[in-house]
């Protein structure tokens, strides 16, 4: 992710959580949390476990969001030079004894205020690529993002008032695939199965970018009887990604069994003749140790492939598939 | 809603289905989010937001790792600059080692580095969740300061029971392997364990290289700049922790490797199962470019107070040497005497109200000590303080004064304030989170650090390049860590050394040797422990030889003689060493080593 993709990514995630910018630029946001994000980010268990308890009304906090730190610096400092160059000039109305009326009228009933003392306290964050604040924005993405059950709206109204639409059922699915041995890399699949017919369909995601989606059922639509179990619908995704996923190189877990082999075959040439030369007493402790490092390297070496969800839910869309 | 792959170790995991996609790979299908999708549907909800469902697929794409082989953790640190060695370090760790390894660099060339970045792209990878990273006490906040800051990596310094149960501690082996600590440690399975100061493991009966065997671990990493000092064996034992059989069994790496325990057989065999478990980097002898270092002593008259306490306490140590046949100890502590009024007023006074109670009430040598003590009353004011403070006006700049006195150290401390200087104070006998917070004062408002004690690896002060001392420790290898602590890597100017030297006194004498004579302040880092350990192997270290000569020497220019006769036979050590760097026989363990690793110009990093 690049600085603008960054940015971007936490434009949508303030929207979805309902957070208020208070000012923005292309290198940054100054944001007013809201009490879901408030939650998710400023790890304040405890408060939030006050107003919870009392129903206090939340005060949630303000960040600086710093997207991209070489360009908002630069304005920064650029701002900063121009503050300095006005305050050297002598200001032209200063003398004018109008409004340093004005002020000190103002400061009698208001008293002096100092501008920074006053300010909310912002904190700033990084969120470029990789650091722990994004990583949360992440996670919080994850967290409330999970399980999602959409219809599609309609793309164009009904002429006829009671005609209707038929909605098919889709179980959705997006998985991250895991190749590891000592070293991993990773591939993501999305599958989506209808549950009237049973057909398979990949990369279902993209598909469902290019609609609109709602939680609510539209009106004149009905949704088409399921012909199939949810549990069916599992199997066949199941079934299509083991195939996918067999037709695959495995020369990479050739490598990782034969350094395995190696591994063990060179734990095995040092314990086995110390355990042979070793008195009676200390066998049993030998051979936990020996036990101990060939867990070790399997843990370390073995290879294995594990498919987990990112996320999923039912989707409900136009047509009968 | 991914399982939060609390062990990354696979035989414990969720139901899930299992089977075979390949003879030789386990295949695991995860079912949880179907369960739990089932659930909400019965009950009816609650469901999540769009928006945030596909800002998830996102994130997981932005995150995929898509291949096995590249450094994937420099995306996520902008700020990081390694340099090449370091890169190639670390990929070498995770391609080709499978992330077991000595990182054997030498001082200075960064193994926090190439640890932090083999540690964070595992982490990246998810390959690593719980690691431990064990060091020593005094480099406990570094770390976690260092893999916080520099590699964003949630690190948290073992304090409390508790905190063993955060994913990333970092925490001293001497906790770690005590009671109730060792078997909660033991229970668990440390995807990553990295050790730092490794060759405090050299000896296999120690209860530290235990309690390291006995740990369950993924990933090692264990680092030390001296894998090997004095034996061979303590070279197996360290790759045997790490790789048991990689040298064979201890009789077989006898009879194949070893010929007497400080030198080796079939080198080339011995490299090659060296080189798949240790990596050394080297400076390289022509390329290293450090900036320079420019040395000016500073020569001081002493006021006429200040030069009859020295002359009173020179003439008392000469007395007290020929009465008593001195023996080595208690000829050091007398010259202390003499070095120390070069020093401070303060410094001799605490020693000779010490000396003073020690002495039998009878003894005609009380009136004599309260006699100097007497001197000491006249003098009221510090000519080197005065003159370091000159200095510090004029640098302008951060300094760091090394003195080898507490009292000293608390005197400049007083004078300073007084004077308006904002100084702090810096000792081995600190605890580490003092210690951390003087470092921090320094690093911001405090100009002035004064430090007695410059060892304990550990602090590290690029950000400051004048330094002061106050007064010179015999032992040279004192005074390259003196300087050591500022002119390192990562040092952006050239370091200028200031050493204030009292004339007419045995200070005069110790910086011409260390100066003149052997040129110390300008030997290529290393080499002076080269001759340091030749020069030893006779007899007596050499600040016992340059006690001794100073105690018996009869007059000042004899001392002078002696003394330039000992940079002598130091500076024939030199050229020894220099013209012998080549022979085999004397250094087959450091060409061992050199062998393994590369030698690499530091050019690229200035």
């Amino acid at each position: 992710m690049n600085e603008r993709q960054v940015h971007r990514y936490v434009q949508r995630f303030l929207d979805a959580m309902d957070c208020t910018v208070l000012e923005k630029s292309p290198a940054h946001f100054k944001v007013k949390l809201s009490p879901a994000a408030d939650r998710a980010l400023t790890n304040r268990p405890y408060y939030w476990s006050f107003v919870d308890r009392t129903g206090a009304e939340p005060e949630t906090m303000s960040m600086l969001l710093v997207t991209d730190r070489t360009k908002f610096d630069a304005a920064e400092a650029a701002a900063e030079a121009q503050k300095q160059a006005q305050q050297q000039q002598p200001k032209p109305n200063s003398d004018d004894p109008l409004s340093s009326a004005a002020e000190a009228a103002l400061a009698r009933s208001f008293g002096f205020v100092h501008g920074e003392v006053n300010a909310i306290r912002m904190p700033r964050e990084e969120l470029h690529f990789g650091s722990r604040r994004l990583d949360q924005l992440f996670d919080a993405s994850q967290a409330g993002g999970s399980y999602v059950y959409l219809f599609q709206e309609p793309e164009r109204k009904h002429l006829l008032p009671y005609d209707s639409t038929p909605y098919t059922a889709w179980l959705g699915v997006n998985m991250k695939v895991e190749f590891a041995s000592d070293r991993k890399r990773e591939e993501l699949y999305s599958f989506g199965v209808s549950l009237a017919s049973g057909q398979c369909v990949e990369r279902f995601h993209d598909r469902l970018l290019d609609l609109k989606m709602t939680p609510k059922l539209p009106p004149n639509v009905h949704i088409t009887k399921n012909g199939l179990s949810l549990g069916k619908a599992l199997s066949t995704i199941e079934q299509t990604i083991e195939r996918k996923l067999k037709n695959q190189d495995y020369s990479w877990a050739a490598q990782a069994r034969e350094r395995l082999d190696e591994e063990l075959a060179r734990i095995r040439n040092y314990y086995e003749p110390l355990i042979a030369a070793a008195i009676v007493e200390n066998i049993p402790a030998i051979t936990e140790q020996y036990e101990k490092r060939q867990a070790e390297i399997r843990w370390q070496y073995e290879p294995r492939v594990t498919a987990t969800a990112i996320n999923c839910g039912i989707f409900h869309l136009a047509g009968i598939d | 809603m991914l399982q939060p792959n609390q062990p990354t170790n696979p035989s414990r995991s969720e139901p899930a289905a299992r089977g075979k996609l390949h003879p030789l790979v386990e295949w695991q299908f995860d079912r949880s989010w179907f369960d739990e999708l089932q659930a909400r549907l019965n009950r009816n909800g609650p469901w999540d937001n769009w928006q945030l469902y596909q800002l998830a697929v996102e994130a997981e794409q932005a995150k995929q790792v898509t291949s096995f082989d590249e450094l994937r953790c420099l995306r996520c640190l902008p700020t990081l600059e390694p340099m090449p060695h370091q890169l190639s370090t670390a990929s070498k760790v995770l391609h080709e080692m499978g992330g077991r390894a000595i990182l054997a660099d030498e001082v200075g060339l960064g193994k926090t580095i190439e640890a932090g970045l083999v540690l964070k792209e595992y982490m990246v990878r998810g390959l690593v969740k719980r690691a431990l990273i064990l060091v020593p006490a005094s480099l406990v906040l570094q770390w976690v300061r260092e893999l916080n800051q520099k590699f964003g990596i949630s690190a948290v310094a073992q304090k409390k029971e508790h905190t063993w149960q955060y994913d990333v501690v970092v925490a001293s082996m001497d906790t770690a392997k005590r009671e109730p600590h060792r078997e909660k440690l033991l229970a668990q399975d440390y995807d990553m364990l990295i050790i730092d100061e490794a060759h405090k493991l050299k000896n296999k009966k120690t209860t530290n290289y235990q309690f390291v065997n006995q740990m369950s671990k993924k990933y090692c990493l264990l680092l030390t700049a001296t894998p090997v000092q004095n034996d061979l064996d303590e070279l197996y034992n360290l790759i045997t922790l790490l790789k048991p059989g990689q040298l064979g069994g201890q009789s077989e790496f006898a009879a194949n490797f070893v010929v007497d325990k400080r030198l080796p057989k079939n080198e080339d065999q011995l490299q090659e199962a060296l080189s798949g478990v240790m990596i050394r980097n080297r400076r390289g002898d022509g390329g290293i470019h450090f900036t320079k270092r420019i040395v000016r002593n500073i020569p001081l008259a002493l006021s006429p107070e200040e030069k009859a306490l020295y002359d009173g306490v020179t003439a008392f140590v000469k007395e007290r040497v020929v009465e008593t046949i001195a023996d080595m100890a208690s000829m050091l502590s007398l010259v202390t005497l003499q070095r120390e009024v070069c020093s401070s007023r303060d410094a001799v006074f605490v020693t000779l109200v010490n000396l003073f109670k020690k002495t039998a009430e009878d003894s005609p040598l009380r009136a004599k000590i309260w006699g100097l003590v007497e001197n000491i009353r006249a003098i009221t004011s510090n000519t080197k303080a005065e003159k370091a403070m000159e200095l510090i006006r004029e640098i302008d700049d951060k300094v760091i004064i090394f003195t080898e006195y507490r009292a000293t150290q608390e005197y400049l401390l007083n004078y300073f304030r007084d004077n308006g200087l904002y100084a702090v104070p810096y000792r081995g006998g600190m605890n580490r989170g003092k210690k951390d917070w003087m470092m921090d004062l320094f690093r911001g408002r405090a100009q002035v650090l004064i430090a007695t004690e410059a060892g304990g690896e550990g602090i590290n002060l690029q950000f400051c390049h004048h330094m002061i001392n106050f007064d010179l420790p015999w032992n040279p290898m004192r005074v390259e860590q003196r300087i050591g602590r500022v002119h390192r890597l990562g040092q952006q100017h050239d370091v200028r050394i200031y050493n204030l030297c009292t004339l007419g006194t045995i200070e005069e004498h110790i910086v011409s040797l260390l100066h003149e004579k052997i040129n110390l302040f300008e030997l290529v880092i290393g080499e002076l422990d080269h001759i340091l350990e030749r020069f030893e192997k006779q007899e007596l270290t050499i600040e016992q030889q340059i006690a001794r000569l100073v105690a018996e020497a009869g007059d000042s220019s004899e001392l002078q003689r002696r003394i330039s006769g000992l940079g002598d036979s130091l500076n024939r050590i030199r050229t020894e060493v220099q013209s012998d760097s080549t022979l085999e026989e004397e250094d087959a363990l450091g060409n061992l080593l050199d062998a393994v690793g590369q030698t690499i110009s530091m050019e690229a990093s200035q």
